[in-house]
């Protein structure tokens, strides 16, 4: 009977794990680690599918209760529960998605003391809390029936049920409309496929046929998953509810779009263009015809793909107003990281479980579900040695959820990208085409972190091809360029050498400023330390040239302070080693044979002092 | 107390970054962490601001506007975000929940978030309100070496821009970015090539921004009170029709 029941739920358990796990990383490290937002894209996909999507999938719990308790539609009463229920939880979801999303969220509760009633945000928030607790006191009668002793409580509540179910539809009213006038302050942002004023109103009716198509979504998948008859002829009549309220927002939707003069911008056949046609598409327009067959609205298969193609559409919906469509305006490049998706895959699945808890624990429904058994062929537990009977497996189910569960974790602590978690500074760079190619892997310290040098870019940058003596030549440190240092020597901009930010940062250096500067002068380079007084290693233990400035010491001053003076020094001892004491060791009077006339011209100019060394020929200019 | 500005004469400009040194030494921001996927202006929560380099030696200057009717303080749930009676828009930290609608809110696209932080907060310039409170200038104008941004109240400022538009006919486009729109903005810009790249839209409307949802805020309680008025009608007519029917369902309801 339940074998379906376990399967989904050990895929649930494995899915919050997974997603646990994330959220762990994101309060140890921020959301810049688990989520792939920009200064552009601040809302992502936790705002446009976990909340926007989640308070309108929610709106089943308002809608019905309309139907049942202020229409008075009693046939309806069986899934009344089963609603209030799913909308109870799909609140519980956006708020534990808000305690991720959120970038302080220890500090929601500010909503209650600092008032900013010019903020849709303010009274979305509100309206979301005080929605929440209705819904508490709307399904709190439900668990505690279950007991008696709280019998007195539990009359006291029903008697504000009708009170409370029209707070319910009222504080819903506002906050599914207000979840669109949050874009209202966004005309720049917003393409104007989607932006209208009248986006309030546009997310209420969407919101309430978004609401009949979770119902009935929730209804055919919890009647499949424990083996139930499904209520086939109540879902028929929602979803033929569901064609008038779709109608509507259709017309509306499109008669705002004619008015606005937009209409032709539909078909204009771009990327926004195309979005809107599938999201009206599948959110709209193939429900309404799927429903509008009453062979299709009377069939579950085909009540299950109508009821899908509405949630999905209009969670769809709420997507593209939340930010999708926004980024051909931002010029951002946002795809959610996998950590997001399963983030927002996590608090679905938490929800779903508590939602099956529920229906196992309490009166749900009008009978509740068989005990949870274990799989049949899962035989009564003995001791092998002793044939003592170790009762029922009663745990088997629980154990592979809990399994499922802790093996997620780990996979998901497994999976967490250790370089966005341990490259805060410059990102190491995989070398590509490390040689002869355009980019180069620079690693002036091998440290074994680099940057991506791109010579093309460099070339085009300093002006062609008579720039290569801006760094290629001989007078210059030991790689016999000049180190990327010599021109990106400031410290403000993100492309600069010395970092004075990660010098000063705790995260740094954590240096205080007069650990470098002199406290009584004017701050500045001329008042700094030197490079090498910290980094000592910057010059070997011994050596007898002193780095004057931040880098090795280039050819020419290693060679006339490490081996002239030592091969001064030593001459006596070492008669066969050339005699670098003498200038004219290296350095000729005259050009040298091999010389074309040209070049011997030029010798005589400023390249008068031009060393030739050992084995290498001069270089042609 | 008059409402203060800062005009920023592209012109002028020559790109030396005197003013993102002087601010990031007044506001002592942190190291820089470049996040490679996210286009770069030069704005990050560790720079308040940043020069653009555009085409034939132009430098343009990138701060907060510091609007005079400013979205981003009309969004803001918590007014974490706020005007002073100076014109600043300033950040209160201590009530920011970290939602960011404002990043969201703003036109120019200026508050930018500690991303890499676990306890984040929105960034962008304040146009050194402390600094000014005390009657200095911010440090970005008094660094200038050649007054290419300058600081005064902001009467002044937009006449002095006219009258530089005015004085050198054919070097200025003949427009004062930031005097109308959006209500007007205290950063104000001239300028000899088009700043339409300092905001999402290139030409943004005079309409301030928070007027765009003050109808659907106003008309909250009318919602309110009308769906509750309609439900409790709606609900009367159809007791009273299942009541004349035959009074089959008189207590409406002993099941929850």
């Amino acid at each position: 009977m339940m074998d379906r029941v376990h399967k989904a739920k050990i895929v649930l358990w494995s899915v919050v794990g997974l997603a646990l796990s994330i959220g762990i990383t994101r309060y140890l490290f921020g959301l810049g680690v688990t989520t792939n937002l920009t200064d552009a894209t601040p809302w992502g996909f936790w705002i446009g599918f976990d909340v926007m999507g989640g308070v309108a999938l929610a709106a089943g719990g308002f809608v019905l209760t309309a139907i049942v308790y202020m229409m008075k539609r009693e046939e309806f009463h069986p899934i009344v529960r089963p609603a209030v229920l799913t909308a109870f939880l799909g609140y519980i979801a956006v708020v534990v998605s808000l305690m991720v999303d959120l970038g302080l969220p220890w500090n929601i509760w500010h909503m209650l003391i600092y008032w900013n009633p010019h903020s849709p945000l303010f009274e979305v928030g509100w309206c979301v809390m005080l929605y929440t607790t209705v819904l508490l006191l709307e399904f709190s009668p439900v668990p505690l029936e279950s007991t008696s002793r709280y019998a007195r409580v539990r009359t006291f509540l029903m008697k504000f049920r009708f009170p409370l179910v029209l707070l319910g539809i009222m504080l819903s009213t506002l906050h599914q409309s207000s979840l669109g006038s949050l874009f209202l302050i966004m005309p720049f942002k917003l393409p104007e496929l989607w932006y209208t004023p009248w986006l309030p109103v546009m997310f209420f009716v969407s919101a309430v046929g978004l609401g009949l198509g979770m119902v009935s979504l929730e209804s055919i998948i919890s009647t499949y998953l424990y083996r139930r008859k499904p209520e086939t002829h109540l879902i028929a009549k929602l979803s033929k509810a569901a064609i008038w309220v779709l109608v509507a927002y259709l017309v509306f939707k499109l008669g705002e779009l004619i008015a606005a003069g937009e209409f032709g911008r539909i078909f204009s056949g771009d990327w926004e263009s195309n979005v809107f046609i599938l999201e009206l598409l599948i959110s709209a327009v193939i429900p309404i015809i799927l429903f509008s067959i009453p062979s299709v609205r009377s069939h579950p298969a085909g009540q299950f793909i109508g009821a899908a193609l509405i949630v999905f559409g209009m969670a769809f919906n709420r997507i593209n107003v939340g930010g999708l469509t926004m980024l051909g305006i931002t010029g951002d490049a946002y795809i959610p990281s996998w950590m997001e998706f399963a983030v927002s895959a996590g608090v679905v699945s938490g929800a779903i479980l508590v939602f099956l808890f529920a229906i196992e624990k309490f009166n749900i429904w009008e009978s509740r579900p068989t005990e949870p058994e274990d799989e049949p062929h899962a035989a009564a537990q003995f001791d092998r040695t002793t044939e003592v009977w170790l009762g029922p497996p009663a745990v088997a189910g629980r154990t592979k959820y809990s399994m499922a569960f802790v093996i997620a974790l780990a996979v998901g602590f497994a999976l967490m990208p250790g370089k966005r978690l341990h490259s805060s500074g410059v990102e190491q760079v995989v070398a590509q085409q490390a040689r002869g190619g355009d980019t180069l892997y620079v690693d002036g310290n091998r440290d074994g972190f680099g940057v991506a040098f791109k010579h093309e870019y460099h070339v085009a940058k300093l002006g062609e091809k008579a720039s290569c003596i801006q760094c290629h030549h001989m007078n210059m440190p030991r790689d016999k360029q000049s180190g990327c240092w010599h021109c990106h020597q400031g410290m403000y901009a993100s492309f600069d050498s010395f970092r004075h930010d990660w010098h000063a940062s705790s995260r740094g250096a954590n240096l205080r400023c007069v650990d470098c500067h002199a406290s009584d002068l004017e701050r500045g380079a001329a008042s700094s330390k030197t490079c090498d007084q910290c980094h000592k290693d910057l010059v070997p233990e011994g050596a007898l040239v002193k780095v004057e400035q931040y880098m090795a010491p280039s050819y020419v001053d290693a060679m006339h302070g490490l081996c002239v003076n030592c091969h001064q020094k030593k001459l006596a001892e070492l008669p066969e080693k050339p005699d670098l004491a003498r200038c004219t060791t290296c350095h000729e009077t005259s050009a040298p044979d091999h010389l074309s006339d040209d070049m011997k011209e030029r010798w005589s100019g400023p390249y008068f002092n031009r060393v030739v060394l050992p084995g290498r020929p001069a270089e042609g200019q | 107390m008059s409402t203060k500005a800062i005009l920023t004469d592209v012109t002028k400009c020559i790109g030396c970054l005197e003013c993102v040194g002087a601010c990031k030494n007044t506001w002592h921001l942190d190291m820089e962490v470049p996040r490679t996927w996210q286009k770069n202006d030069g704005l990050s929560a560790d720079n308040w601001t940043s020069v653009l380099q555009k085409a034939d030696r132009h430098y343009v200057r990138k701060q907060c506007r510091h609007c005079l009717e400013p979205a981003c303080a009309s969004a803001c749930p918590v007014g974490a975000l706020h005007t002073t009676e100076m014109g600043a828009v300033v950040y209160d930290s201590d009530k920011c929940l970290g939602c960011r609608y404002c990043m969201m809110a703003c036109p120019y696209g200026i508050p930018r978030y500690d991303w890499d932080s676990a306890v984040p907060y929105v960034r962008k310039c304040i146009m050194c309100y402390p600094r000014i409170q005390e009657g200095k200038q911010p440090a970005c104008t008094e660094a200038c070496p050649v007054q290419a941004t300058i600081f005064g109240d902001r009467d002044e400022l937009v006449a002095e821009a006219h009258r530089r538009i005015k004085d050198n006919p054919g070097k200025y486009i003949d427009y004062v970015w930031g005097e109308t729109e959006i209500g007007g903005t205290s950063v104000l810009y001239i300028s000899d090539i088009d700043l339409g790249f300092l905001s999402y839209q290139p030409k943004l409307p005079t309409r301030p921004l928070p007027e765009t949802t003050a109808t659907a805020m106003k008309s909250v309680p009318f919602a309110f009170v009308g769906m509750g008025g309609f439900m409790l009608g709606l609900n009367w007519i159809i007791k009273r029709r299942q009541r004349l029917q035959g009074g089959t369902n008189e207590e409406g309801g002993e099941q929850s």
